[in-house]
């Protein structure tokens, strides 16, 4: 069974549920507002970091990527419409790769977009705050802007695939990016900087003062959402469906 | 020839056993009803041909080959299990393209099934409107999507009207009569006797008869003939000769029991009774499943187990 069908089959899913779709303008929308609004207001404060200013919306506007991500999964879940997708693609991983192919590519383009708008936008808005962003520097804010939001949309995908359950997905994750993270980050020290939201925003600052790295932050995040798609892929896999 | 076949098949959930060596095989050309009173194990049965559930132990084929391993699956077997298995969000028209899409099925099939299962004028409604009859139809549009020699629908009369009823029993014979392997389960035994050609009845997860349906009634109900004469006494007299027995009944019929109609007929002609009325009383479906799981009582209805 060739792959190719199976995702224009994934690919029009997505296209024809318009819920589902529409979660991905909200995230331009998101990332690129909010980003704005922080810059503005950070454009006064010398200390602040100018790329991460630019690119703050990413801390919201990572919801909507990953209602996205949990939607597109939990869709088979609703009724029984897993039954008939796996009777019409047998071998479950092929066509589960299939399905997050179709979650990460729109992800990654609206991401790319969404990083360069947004950094446009602040970059007006803060004038010569941002003077000190070398062309390297926003070209890796855009693309980590991208590629975190793809990874943590896979991570919910992968999430929803484990819990057969797009309602328990977003009750962990939502909760946990808003509150926990946040209230651990400052409490728990470095060991937070490896949580999947914190490890993968390290390269949307200019300078980072932690254990990981832009890059190396951003392969913790894929690390987690290995782990959270391998653990939705065996449920897949060796579950009656 | 796509036959499905099932071979010594076993599915355990936990401690309980909902098909217990199961071993039929479904052949094309006609429509094998599928039956067994709730819980008995067809549908797991049908999910296990599927490879949606892994057998415990056993196999089950279509064409001889584990369905798993089918490149295209829909374009050999159609297969309807549930009514909610198309988003309420997403248009009849848009479920079916998906599934085409998947199995490289021609965009002109998703016009023809939606004409054949009389859904076209609905089509670009959200399938969260639809009423459970036209969403089976959807179902069974989806079954027929890849024009698959091989059709397995699970209830599929649930929640038609009686025209869809009708329409239903047309679309299972012709399907048939193409030469498809039919399988169609159900609980509802009127309605199976209307297109069935052989059975296949489960009882417990375990098979109880695999025949055709006319000699599943024959071998089950004892025929009977009606009889209204003007002469009773010539009847009675007739029949035991013969060794039969004619018995009155209230509207001035008589039964004549365990005899066939042809012999009836000639027995009373040579002696001469009067006849106004001679009917062969043949048994139906009804009787003769009721005959079985009386017969095999640990195999009546159960109250399922979550």
């Amino acid at each position: 069974m060739p792959f190719t069908p199976v995702l224009r089959a994934e690919a029009l899913k997505i296209r024809t549920l318009r819920p589902l779709y529409g979660t991905l303008p909200a995230v331009f929308l998101a990332v690129t507002a909010f980003s704005a609004l922080a810059a503005g207001s950070g454009a006064a404060d010398p200390g602040s970091d100018p790329l991460f200013a630019s690119l703050s919306g990413v801390w919201p506007g990572q919801i909507a990527a990953i209602v996205f991500g949990a939607l597109t999964v939990s869709a088979e879940y609703h009724g029984n419409a897993i039954r008939l997708s796996l009777a019409a693609v047998p071998r479950r991983g092929r066509w589960f790769a299939a399905k997050l192919t179709a979650v990460a590519v729109p992800v990654l383009v609206v991401g790319l977009v969404t990083g360069l708008t947004a950094l446009f936008t602040a970059r007006a808005v803060l004038g010569g705050a941002a003077a000190g962003l070398s062309a390297g520097e926003q070209a890796r804010g855009v693309l980590g802007c991208g590629i975190y939001l793809m990874l943590i949309a896979l991570f919910a995908a992968g999430l929803t695939a484990l819990f057969r359950s797009g309602v328990a997905t977003l009750s962990t994750l939502i909760p946990f990016i808003l509150v926990v993270s946040f209230v651990i980050g400052d409490a728990a020290g470095s060991a937070a900087r490896f949580l999947p939201d914190q490890a993968g925003q390290v390269v949307l600052h200019q300078t980072s003062d932690g254990p990981l790295g832009p890059w190396s932050g951003l392969a913790v995040t894929a690390l987690w959402a290995a782990a959270a798609l391998a653990a939705g892929a065996w449920r897949l896999c060796t579950r009656d469906a | 020839m796509t036959s499905i076949d099932v071979r010594n098949l076993t599915k355990e959930y936990g401690t309980r056993r909902a098909v217990d060596d199961l071993t039929f095989t479904v052949r094309p050309g006609r429509v094998t009803g599928f039956l067994g009173p709730n819980g008995a194990g067809k549908s797991t049965t049908m999910r296990l041909v599927l490879g949606l559930d892994r057998p415990t132990s056993g196999t089950a084929t279509v064409g001889s080959r584990p369905y798993r391993t089918l490149a295209e699956p829909l374009r050999h077997v159609g297969a309807l299990l549930d009514s909610d298995s198309a988003h309420g969000s997403r248009t009849a028209r848009d479920h079916l393209r998906v599934l085409a899409a998947s199995n490289r099925i021609a965009a002109r099939r998703v016009d023809e099934v939606l004409e054949e299962t009389g859904i076209a004028a609905v089509a670009r409604r959200r399938v969260g409107t639809y009423s459970l009859g036209m969403r089976q139809r959807l179902g069974i549009a989806a079954a027929l999507l890849g024009d698959p020699e091989a059709v397995m629908l699970d209830e599929p009369a649930n929640g038609l009207d009686p025209e869809g009823i009708v329409w239903i029993r047309e679309l299972l014979r012709r399907l048939a009569a193409q030469g498809r392997t039919v399988l169609v389960s159900s609980h509802l035994m009127n309605e199976t006797a209307s297109f069935a050609d052989h059975l296949v009845v489960l009882g417990r997860g375990r098979l109880l008869a695999d025949l055709p349906m006319r000699d599943f009634i024959d071998a089950r109900v004892q025929p009977r003939v009606r009889v209204r004469t003007p002469d009773a006494a010539a009847l009675r007299a007739a029949v035991a000769r013969h060794g039969h027995e004619a018995v009155e009944h209230d509207d001035g019929y008589w039964t004549v029991h365990h005899a066939r109609v042809e012999d009836v007929g000639r027995l009373l002609s040579d002696a001469g009774v009067p006849v106004l009325e001679l009917t062969a009383d043949t048994g139906t479906l009804e009787q003769a499943y009721l005959d079985l799981t009386a017969t095999e009582t640990e195999f009546t209805a159960q109250p399922q187990e979550a």
